[in-house]
């Protein structure tokens, strides 16, 4: 530090506010999407780093049958914020980073076609971030009620106050749902309106579709859930009895207003990963993406039933016999859509000239655990399996597979594949490699053991259990430490490679799209001259140019 | 080439299969005993979506590890892959296949839940409303002849269970039903959701307060099994748990009598222990929900069958 | 096919073909003024799509108070018999009307009649305004409140809510209405108006669904 000349400083100020290798401009308020893309995802990181410490918390406590580690009150504060602080403060922010990153790249836009509301919409997610984790020092704690906060239980106000965690809770996921719908209107304005030349419906990535049918999702399902979050807040702050049933309320009502977010909120949540999916493989297998039009279109198809599959999560709830059959059908259902792109990704990979490198692992490792989730999704629709199931560590463990598996490492893989792109760095492939390693190892020894468990009848949510059920929990616990341990060597990579990485060349995985024929990181303006599509994506083995001005596209001193 | 090709399709289908079937048999033992008619039908359900399962799950990763294991790209070969950016037939058959597949799951799933049959009519819902703490006045009477029990009423609160055998004029805090019998049970609750969850019987029913629900299963196997409260309750969720006694019909009617004997005692409860231990290493001391006080009944559950955590008190 | 002609924002985007030195020069001191092409076009897409989101809040409010009022034992709170019809159906009658004043409002200023447009414009508010205080004079008299029972409840939180949109109507009309003296002010487009208008027929299409589940269904 100390051997900083005046003069080096000067020049680390030199570039403007607007040029891509100026750091400052990620503590601003800036209105460029690739800046806010990055800036969603180093803070969904921070929290999802938060929220991992929780976990490790509740492993530390379930690693022994008694309640001996934490407080049964702060142990249900910490399940409580873990699933709170992992689905608004990091895969939803994450994703959005992904795609705020991404989306305007692949169509062809110079920036999304609301900046200053992307902005906006991004700054609050610090400041609910920030409510969230003050509700640990209020008087009573943090909600200690569930991600769901079912009522009654999250009626019941032990303190008497009116700031409580719960409150705070309400209030951080409100302003959460009001950022999503900032970011929802965005992106689907964005996709609808924003798109280069030549960039028809059919020519879009994969990826721009998936953005596209979970943002739609959130249009519809996030109300439902502020309906319910205020009438739940009015339940507890101003004494109505919507869902309070001594005072002639409906408990179950919430529970739908919940769920008919909520269960489509996991759509939003994979759907993207999906496009992920579909990027990655055709780019690291050398073919084209197989069945393009029906993986595109089965993603809306996937929004469109998301809607109305969501009393499954009640099939042991206060839901009649023909509530629950009709649910099974239409769920039954989802896994038709979602099954073709699973063999339509498996037919891209069939035949290719594979390479191995630290994206392909982590997708075709979530592939993998994407597909044993499926699996055990289908047999969770099964009402009279359900039944026995339900609330059980056997739905932690395959919701696990699903957000850790399928989402986490499709995460990874994205963050990998799109490193050189946004940093304009090359990433350590020996320490992605080990990364992936301890990742796939540590999400199959945390969450497998949680099967058997369910189906032996251990409840979700205990701090304590009967001693029966301890053999699988250690293990359980054995491999969440490990996934702490995980994030250790991606975080030195991606660290170390950005300060330091080998500089990055404009496509380093001679991958196909509009991203990748402008350099690493792009200019600010993206595009000098808007691109004019030519060809479907994809174009794999087909020796077709995707645009009709390749050269255009930037200025030349700014290309490498 | 093509005969090898069929060859190997063929070995390969018919090894997957056998797989699967033998893990559709081992499923069996995956669960708790089958202690009620029900949990036949589910574990049966259960091995059947195992085996299929396995299949699908095999059969979609044995064709990625073989394209990882034999289609790698050499260092040096930058080529591409064929072309092919789709196949029609191909994606109509694993659009149909899976389609019919589900159907038939969810078909079958209906005829096993509708075999169960374990839940009353939940469209008449008996709202107890403000008297909800009260106990119900009238329960629906048995009218399935001669043989058949009267319905026992299940009363959860946080964090107790409470049984109530009306017309024998019985409370416990341990649940005796007799072996082979249909049993009728009403579940209520007196402040929060909770539920009605017993491993062994496969069964479960969320208890909605401000409603009284019908839930009704056969036992058969002898035994003591555990009930799980399977709906968040609070704190001491975790803690509300209760003993299962399936005893023989001559057995249960002995417990019965013996019960409506004894004068009616201070049950033992695991959450009101551990409050009053209330010594955990790290508690920041946040004001929670107290928990109910035990109950007054003719039987208690023994306190060695749900220990409190941290110091046992000495009595 | 000209680029150009699919979508109008192209049109805006011909202009960023500049020079580098230019742009930088620019995002030196307003940030991105290249990225400031949000014409009228995608604010009105995307207000409509954000309409479309807000009601389904409205969506589930009514569900749950069909629900409530289908499923509830004691639907309304003991002495209450019902709710009186007359002032609310006076009430709708002018919020309904207001639309259609807002509408000739709206033609006025197409015409460059900025006059027209400001007095009917006005009038629009107003009516807002009488409605917001036909509602006021309504809640005070009623012999119920926001904690009694589900009934009370739902009652408050639907016209409550609902007014609320009517309020932010009326400001959204006011401060239209003062914008409409800058000079200049409609030559880059009238989305303000546009926005609000929607928006107020979007308040009472709502309103009309209000009023038959809570005064006309029985």
């Amino acid at each position: 530090m100390t051997n900083l000349s005046v003069e080096a400083i000067a020049q680390v100020e030199q570039p403007l506010p607007g040029a891509p290798d100026n750091w400052r401009r990620f503590f601003s308020f800036s209105t460029d999407h690739k800046v806010i893309g990055i800036q969603y995802l180093v803070t969904a990181f921070f929290f999802f780093l938060v929220g991992g410490l929780l976990a490790m918390i509740m492993r530390g406590e379930l690693i022994t049958p008694e309640s001996d580690l934490v407080d049964r009150a702060v142990y249900n504060a910490m399940f409580t914020m873990h699933g709170t602080i992992m689905l608004f403060l990091w895969t939803f922010p994450a994703l959005l980073g992904l795609s705020n990153y991404l989306v305007p790249l692949m169509i062809g836009a110079q920036d999304m076609a609301f900046p200053r509301l992307n902005a906006v919409a991004f700054w609050m997610v610090p400041v609910f971030g920030f409510i969230l984790m003050a509700s640990f020092f209020v008087p009573g704690g943090p909600a200690q009620s569930g991600w769901w906060a079912y009522p009654p239980v999250s009626l019941q106000n032990p303190t008497g106050n009116l700031i409580t965690g719960q409150t705070l809770w309400l209030l951080a996921v409100a302003i959460s749902g009001v950022a999503s719908i900032m970011g929802a209107v965005n992106f689907v304005t964005t996709i609808a309106r924003m798109r280069a030349p030549g960039m028809t419906w059919f020519r879009m990535p994969v990826f721009v579709w998936t953005v596209l049918a979970a943002q739609i999702i959130q249009l519809f399902g996030l109300p439902a859930l502020t309906a319910g979050a205020v009438m739940l807040l009015l339940d507890i702050t101003a004494g109505t009895s919507f869902f309070d049933p001594a005072k002639g309320g409906d408990p179950i009502l919430f529970q739908h207003f919940f769920w008919f977010y909520s269960h489509p909120a996991v759509y939003v949540i994979i759907l993207p990963i999906f496009g992920v999916f579909s990027e990655i493989f055709p780019v690291y297998a050398r073919k084209p993406l197989f069945g393009y039009k029906v993986v595109a279109i089965s993603s809306l198809i996937i929004t469109g039933l998301s809607g109305v599959v969501w009393v499954h999560h009640m099939f042991a709830s206060g839901t009649p016999g023909w509530m629950r059959m009709l649910f099974m059908a239409t769920t039954m259902l989802i896994s038709v859509p979602t099954g073709i792109k699973v063999f339509a990704w498996v037919a891209t990979i069939w035949g290719g000239k594979l390479r191995l490198n630290t994206p392909m692992l982590f997708a075709l490792g979530g592939l993998t655990m994407f597909v044993f989730a499926g699996v055990t999704g289908i047999m969770l629709a099964a009402v009279p399996f359900d039944i026995h199931v339900n609330n059980t560590y056997f739905v932690v463990g395959h919701f696990h597979y699903v957000i850790y598996g399928a989402v986490v490492m499709g995460m990874y893989a994205a963050l990998y594949h799109w490193f050189p792109k946004m940093t304009g760095r090359m990433y350590s492939e020996g320490l992605g490699k080990l990364h992936f390693a301890l990742t796939f190892l540590g999400t199959n020894l945390n969450f497998f053991p949680m099967h058997p468990l369910g189906l032996m009848g251990m409840p979700r949510r205990v701090a304590s259990y009967d001693p029966e059920f301890a053999f699988w929990n250690v293990i359980a616990s054995l491999g969440g430490f490990l996934l702490g341990i995980s994030t250790l060597p991606f975080l030195l990579n991606f660290i170390g490679s950005w300060v330091q990485g080998e500089k990055a060349p404009k496509n380093p995985w001679r991958a196909i799209g509009l991203e990748w024929l402008i350099s690493s990181p792009p200019s600010a303006e993206n595009f000098e001259e808007l691109p004019i599509v030519i060809a479907e994506p994809y174009g794999y083995g087909k020796d077709e140019p995707l645009v009709a001005n390749p050269d255009a596209l930037e200025v030349a001193h700014e290309s490498r | 080439m093509n005969l090898r090709l069929i060859v190997s399709i063929g070995t390969a289908a018919i090894a997957l299969t056998l797989i699967s079937l033998w893990m559709g048999q081992q499923s069996y033992g995956w669960f708790p005993p089958q202690a009620s008619a029900e949990s036949i039908l589910v574990d049966q359900l259960f091995s059947f979506l195992v085996a299929l399962g396995t299949f699908i799950f095999l059969g979609v990763i044995g064709v990625i590890v073989y394209a990882v294991l034999f289609q790698q790209a050499g260092k040096y070969d930058t080529s591409d892959g064929p072309p092919i950016e789709g196949n029609v037939p191909l994606e109509i058959i694993w659009t149909a296949i899976p389609f019919a597949l589900v159907i038939w799951i969810a078909f079958y799933s209906y005829q096993i839940y509708d075999q169960m049959s374990i839940l009353g009519p939940m469209e008449h819902v008996h709202k107890t409303g403000i008297a909800m703490a009260a106990p119900a006045k009238d329960v629906a009477p048995a009218d399935e002849g001669s043989g058949a029990i009267a319905p026992i009423e299940v009363h959860a609160r946080q964090w107790v269970w409470e049984f109530r055998y009306p017309d024998r004029n019985v409370t416990s805090t341990e649940l005796h039903l007799p072996n082979n019998q249909r049993v009728k049970l009403v579940l209520q609750s007196e402040d929060v959701l909770h539920g009605f969850f017993v491993p062994a019987f496969r069964i479960k029913q969320d208890i909605i307060p401000g409603r009284a629900i019908d839930f009704e299963f056969t036992p058969i196997r002898e035994g003591r099994y555990r009930l799980r409260d399977s709906q968040y309750s609070g704190t001491y969720f975790a803690a509300m748990q209760a003993d299962v006694v399936v005893d023989s019909p001559e057995a249960y009617e002995q417990w019965l009598t013996a019960a409506a004997a004894q004068p009616p005692t201070v049950a033992y409860n695991r959450a009101f222990d551990e409050y009053r231990l209330a010594q955990n290493p790290i508690s920041p001391g946040w004001k929670i929900v107290e928990p109910a006080a035990p109950p007054l009944v003719n039987v208690s559950t023994s306190p060695s069958s749900n220990p409190p955590s941290g110091e046992v008190s000495n009595p | 096919m000209n680029p150009a002609e699919l979508d109008p924002t192209l049109n805006a985007q011909g202009e960023i073909s500049q020079p580098l030195e230019t742009h930088a020069a620019h995002s030196a001191h307003s940030a991105h003024s290249a990225h400031t092409h949000d014409d009228a076009g995608n604010r009105m897409f995307g207000f409509i799509v954000f309409l479309l989101s807000e009601s389904v809040i409205f969506l589930s409010f009514f569900v749950g108070y069909v629900v409530y009022k289908t499923s509830a034992l004691e639907w309304l709170p003991p002495g209450v018999t019902g709710l009186e019809i007359r002032e609310p159906a006076i009430n709708t009658v002018v919020l309904v009307s207001s639309s259609f004043v807002i509408y000739i409002a709206e033609r006025f200023l197409h015409n460059k009649n900025l006059w027209g447009f400001r007095a009917f414009w006005l009038l629009t508010a107003i009516m807002g305004s009488y409605f917001l205080y036909g509602q006021a004079v309504e809640w005070s008299g009623l012999p119920f409140g926001f904690t009694d029972g589900v009934f009370g409840g739902s009652f408050y939180l639907l016209t409550g809510f609902h007014g609320l949109h009517v309020l932010t109507g009326v400001l959204l009309q006011l401060i239209m209405l003062g914008r409409s003296f800058i000079p200049g002010n409609y030559d880059k487009g009238e989305f303000g108006v546009a926005a609000t208008s929607l928006f107020w027929h979007f308040v009472d299409v709502i309103w009309i669904l209000l009023f038959v589940l809570i005064y006309v269904w029985k």
